[in-house]
């Protein structure tokens, strides 16, 4: 791969900065000069200090495209400083730079198209990079999150025990070919659990105390491991991830957030800390891990490793193919990325995360990483008719839905506060373990707690049949009737115990699920919350179904139930009940329905599972206003500006804006100051640009250079070129300066963005935080009469509409 | 690391795909209720079930294929309200992929627990230097490239143990800043 293409194509076109439309020769030059004198002549007529200069300058350019496109072509082809266009740790990204700067790039490419085979295939290579960057990132994906599927399965269930004749196998698959015809609880002969394998009986009290301190101790082993390997090598690895990867699309860098080894622990301690059966799921961080192996990636192709908002393009389509893996739902993962996780979404990313998601899915199925035809443990497949009166009971689960939901964020974050500002967080490995030993002595004694969480789902959901036995199919059911092979009958003993059993294990999931997410280890929320509102479905569907058996005559059931069909199924209930909580907590609304329905693979159902999503999402937002994702967000003070939001209030740009009364703004001019005296800003002064003006006295804007920029090059002058020392004048005119004593000059014009965004300072924040958003921009210039007044930064928006709300505006996190 | 990492995988994938498959990847799997239910003799339980384990191919896999050879002679002649009780699946899976996948997992858990046991206990022994003050990590890319020259004299002189050494520490400081940002300051991932 090549390293710096941008270098090369640099050395290949000398001294001639390609604008925007240089593809188009007879632009270039002459019609093009008298464009741009015009508003040029507009200000000397204004002005008199420093107009002069101008003049000249405007009489010795090559080609007078003075115009804002040379800064971007002289940023992509002249350059030979390194680093220019990258981005410092915790800096938001400037996209309409970095788009330009990619436009440019391709400009170039294609104009050399002609030059010769290689160019020939190089453009080619060019243009196809993008999708073959996130046909590998599904590959890649696919197999990754096989590999974790496969990993997890079976580390759960060596808690229980081990197949000794194969140990790589799992207790579903150890039993596979076993021809018992007894089944009680999966097990079978071949598969030992622990007290057997220390010789012991398989039933009785010393049994049971074996499995269970067993059970005890290797979860507190793999929480053990997966905790001290996330702080060890990669703290980056901890959590879900969503909300970072959110505040990422959204333009923002956090280094090393999507490295390699954050990838390579991310998964090991996925899949050590779901084994540890503590309540959590491995689908959220499969979103964390695509976007890493998708940044990984990125880097094979200097379009887009290079260049960090194409670079986002490929984020976009990684985060559809983590969640397309994650539940084997690859629409849903691509509205997912549309409606949760992206910012900068254009149709071109929608076809390649539509893309990626594809691969990733299809390289998953054949996997069969459960031996089920299908990605994920819990799909189930259901063809039974709905009544429309049970859309009642459906929006019933959506308002339990989001109140659940709403309890659990507002606990979790009320607990994750309390641990960031508490003496708790000080010790996150000895936290894990409190929480894990505490989780699996409680957990254990119910089988339903004791059970991965998403067998449990599978349980919830699946229709009682002849191959189901456990106590929640425990009906008093007779087998005589030929033509009908389940029939709705009375609950027995066993729904009853199971209903209780389930209600323990709701509130046991709930209280657990609070204290883990966000400990410091690789935990996702998807998986509780879909088992919180399954289980709640699940009861309530019982009792439908019970109420339905009992007054079969009523008008209500008489239409469909009175043949004695089974006409309520249960574990449709505990499908809805599940979209409503998680709904609920991510305040997903099309992309939730979406991969419910690819997870049952029944398109009727689509209408109650978009009536509970949707009043649970109204009763969520009218308890509390964000998702837990946003509420996280905010909780860091990541520097998200978020979209979906309004910006009500009426102050001004000049409100808003730096400096305020009584400061000065720091401003570079264009030909005045020398390397001391930028050396000299540079060091008192934080900001992370500098606008460039005329001169002090007239502040008339010419452009804005970066801090980063301007260190890069400086130092890459005083290395480079003879005579530049501390006198030299830095120059961002392309002419030379009047007078030709001393040191020789340094110019800088090529690292200048000449055309920065600018608004007057009586333009509304509605409008700026509109631009802000809409554009990505990184600052604005605000001007008055022409002349330059302030600047705004994102973190200025940020900090301005915390403060609007009655926040803290000092929570945002960095610049 | 990661040669190492892709060749132990190599190494053992060789060696899974050597090892005789002890276990089918196919199986048609059936479950009946016990056949007291249709032939009225005393009724035993409403749980009672029977189970059926068999290789065959997909179309057969129901009930006229497995149940019938075996108990058909039991049935006298029910089968007609037998059969539609039974669920018949045909399922598949792949045991190599599973042994290479969990026999990667242990490896690599394996190496990573060593090497944090050798970062704890034996490199502060063996590293004694002392580390210079944190500056900010920046793009990997970008560092290598910024200290371009300076490095590549380096790597001249020294050799590729000096080489992997530098990215360690390189490696070790980037840790050792996000351990600070997340588990001291609390700024982010809370």
């Amino acid at each position: 791969m090549e390293k710096y293409p941008l270098k090369k194509a640099g050395t290949a076109v000398p001294q001639h900065s390609p604008s925007y439309q240089s593809v188009d020769k007879k632009y270039t030059n002459g019609n093009r000069a008298t464009f741009v004198a015009t508003p040029d002549e507009d200000m000397i007529d204004i002005t008199t200090s420093g107009g002069g200069e101008r003049t000249t300058r405007l009489g010795e350019d090559e080609d007078g495209t003075s115009h804002y496109s040379v800064s971007f072509g002289g940023m992509q082809e002249n350059v030979d400083i390194p680093g220019i266009g990258q981005y410092d740790d915790f800096h938001t990204i400037d996209w309409q730079r970095d788009i330009a700067r990619d436009r440019m790039r391709h400009r170039h490419i294609i104009k050399k198209k002609q030059d010769s085979l290689w160019n020939l295939i190089e453009g080619a290579h060019d243009a196809w990079s993008g999708w073959l960057c996130v046909l590998l990132v599904g590959l890649c994906t696919g197999m990754v999150a096989g590999g974790i599927d496969i990993g997890a399965s079976w580390m759960t269930d060596l808690k229980f025990g081990i197949c000794p004749q194969a140990f790589w196998l799992n207790r579903e698959q150890c039993c596979w070919s076993s021809n018992e015809t007894s089944f009680d609880s999966g097990n079978c002969s071949q598969w030992l659990t622990w007290p057997e394998m220390l010789g012991q009986s398989r039933e009785g009290a010393g049994a049971y105390i074996i499995s269970y301190l067993f059970y005890i101790v290797l979860a507190l082993l793999f929480a053990a491991l997966s905790a001290s390997l996330v702080r060890m090598f990669a703290p980056y690895a901890c959590g879900s991830g969503i909300p970072e990867i959110k505040t990422i699309l959204s333009g923002f860098i956090i280094r090393g957030y999507l490295g390699k080894w954050t990838l390579i622990i991310k998964c090991v301690g996925l899949i050590l800390s779901v084994s540890a059966g503590l309540s959590l799921g491995k689908e959220g961080p499969m979103v964390h891990i695509a976007c890493a192996i998708g940044n990984i990636l990125s880097y094979l192709f200097p379009k887009y490793g290079r260049n960090e908002a194409k670079k986002r393009e490929i984020l976009s389509a990684s985060a559809a193919a983590g969640v397309s893996v994650a539940f084997g739902a690859p629409i849903g993962g691509v509205l997912f990325s549309l409606e949760e996780v992206s910012y900068y979404f254009p149709l071109k990313t929608l076809w390649r995360s539509f893309f990626c998601a594809l691969i990733a899915a299809f390289i998953l199925r054949s996997i069969n990483p459960f031996g089920n035809e299908h990605s994920v443990l819990f799909y189930v497949e259901y063809n039974k008719p709905w009544i429309f009166f049970e859309l009642i009971p459906f929006i019933g689960l959506g308002i339990i839905g989001g109140i659940i939901a709403t309890i659990f964020i507002k606990a979790n974050l009320y607990w994750c506060r309390y641990r960031k500002y508490s003496k708790l967080g000080q010790y996150p490995v000895t936290e894990v373990l409190v929480v894990t030993v505490l989780t699996a002595i409680i957990a254990y004694p119910n089988p339903y707690t004791r059970m991965n969480t998403s067998q449990l789902i599978y349980l919830l959901f699946s229709q009682c049949g002849i191959s189901n036995s456990d106590d929640l199919c425990d009906y008093n059911r007779n087998f005589t009737n030929v033509n009908s092979a389940i029939e709705i009958a009375a609950a027995g003993p066993g729904v009853h115990k199971a209903i209780w059993l389930l209600i323990l294990a709701l509130i046991l999931k709930l209280i657990m699920t609070i204290f883990t997410f966000g400990m410091k280890v690789p935990c996702g929320l998807f998986i509780p919350s879909l088992c919180l509102g399954a289980i709640v479905g699940r009861i309530v569907g019982i009792g439908m179904e019970q109420l339905a058996y009992t007054y079969s005559k009523n008008w209500l059931f008489s239409g469909e139930c009175s043949t004695g069909d089974d006409c309520i199924t249960p574990g449709l209930y505990a499908m809805v009940g599940a979209a409503a909580v998680l709904g609920g907590v991510t305040r997903m609304t099309v992309s939730l329905v979406v991969i419910m329905f690819e997870l049952t693979g029944g398109v009727r159902y689509i209408v109650p599972l978009m009536a509970a999503a949707m009043a649970s999402k109204w009763v969520g937002d009218a308890l509390g206003r964000q998702g837990i994702y946003d509420a996280h967000i905010a909780l860091n003070g990541y520097p998200f500006l978020d979209s979906k939001d309004e910006f009500q209030h009426t102050s001004l740009a000049a409100d808003v804006m730096q400096p305020k009364r009584n400061e000065t703004l720091s401003v570079i001019t264009q030909d005045s100051m020398s390397v001391d005296d930028i050396e000299a800003l540079l060091k008192e002064t934080e900001h992370n640009g500098y606008p460039v003006v005329v001169s002090r006295e007239s502040q008339y804007l010419v452009g804005f250079v970066l801090r980063r920029d301007l260190n890069l090059a400086i130092a890459n002058a005083k290395r480079m070129a003879d005579g530049i020392c501390g006198q030299s004048i830095v120059l961002f005119t392309s002419g030379n300066p009047p007078q030709t004593l001393g040191p020789p000059p340094l110019k800088l014009k090529k690292i200048l963005d000449m055309a920065p965004i600018t608004i007057t300072d009586q333009t509304p924040m509605e409008t700026v935080v509109d631009m802000f958003r809409k554009l990505g921009l990184r600052q604005t210039l605000v001007t008055h009469n022409g002349r330059l007044l302030g600047v705004i930064t994102k973190k200025d928006v940020l900090r301005h509409i915390k403060q609007m709300d009655n926040e803290d505006p000092n929570s945002v996190l960095f610049n | 690391m990661r040669e190492i990492i892709t060749f132990i995988a190599i190494s053992c994938a060789l060696f899974a795909l050597t090892q005789a498959q002890s276990y089918d990847d196919k199986r048609c799997k059936c479950i009946c209720p016990s056949i007291s239910s249709v032939t009225n003799s005393t009724e035993t339980s409403h749980m009672a079930r029977i189970m059926y384990i068999t290789n065959v191919p997909p179309k057969q896999c129901n009930c006229d294929g497995v149940i019938l050879p075996r108990i058909g002679r039991e049935l006298q002649g029910k089968e007609q309200e037998f059969c539609p009780r039974c669920e018949c699946k045909h399922e598949n899976r792949n045991t190599g992929i599973i042994k290479v996948v969990v026999i990667i997992v242990i490896w690599v858990i394996s190496i990573l627990v060593i090497y944090m046991a050798f970062l704890i206990i034996l490199d502060p022994l063996l590293n004694k230097r002392i580390k210079g003050s944190y500056q900010e990590h920046t793009n990997e890319d970008d560092e290598a490239s910024t200290a371009g020259p300076m490095y590549h004299n380096m790597s001249l002189r020294g050799n590729v143990l000096n080489r992997v050494g530098h990215q360690q520490d390189k490696w070790k400081k980037q840790v050792k800043e996000q351990r600070r940002n997340i588990y001291d300051r609390h700024t982010m991932l809370n």
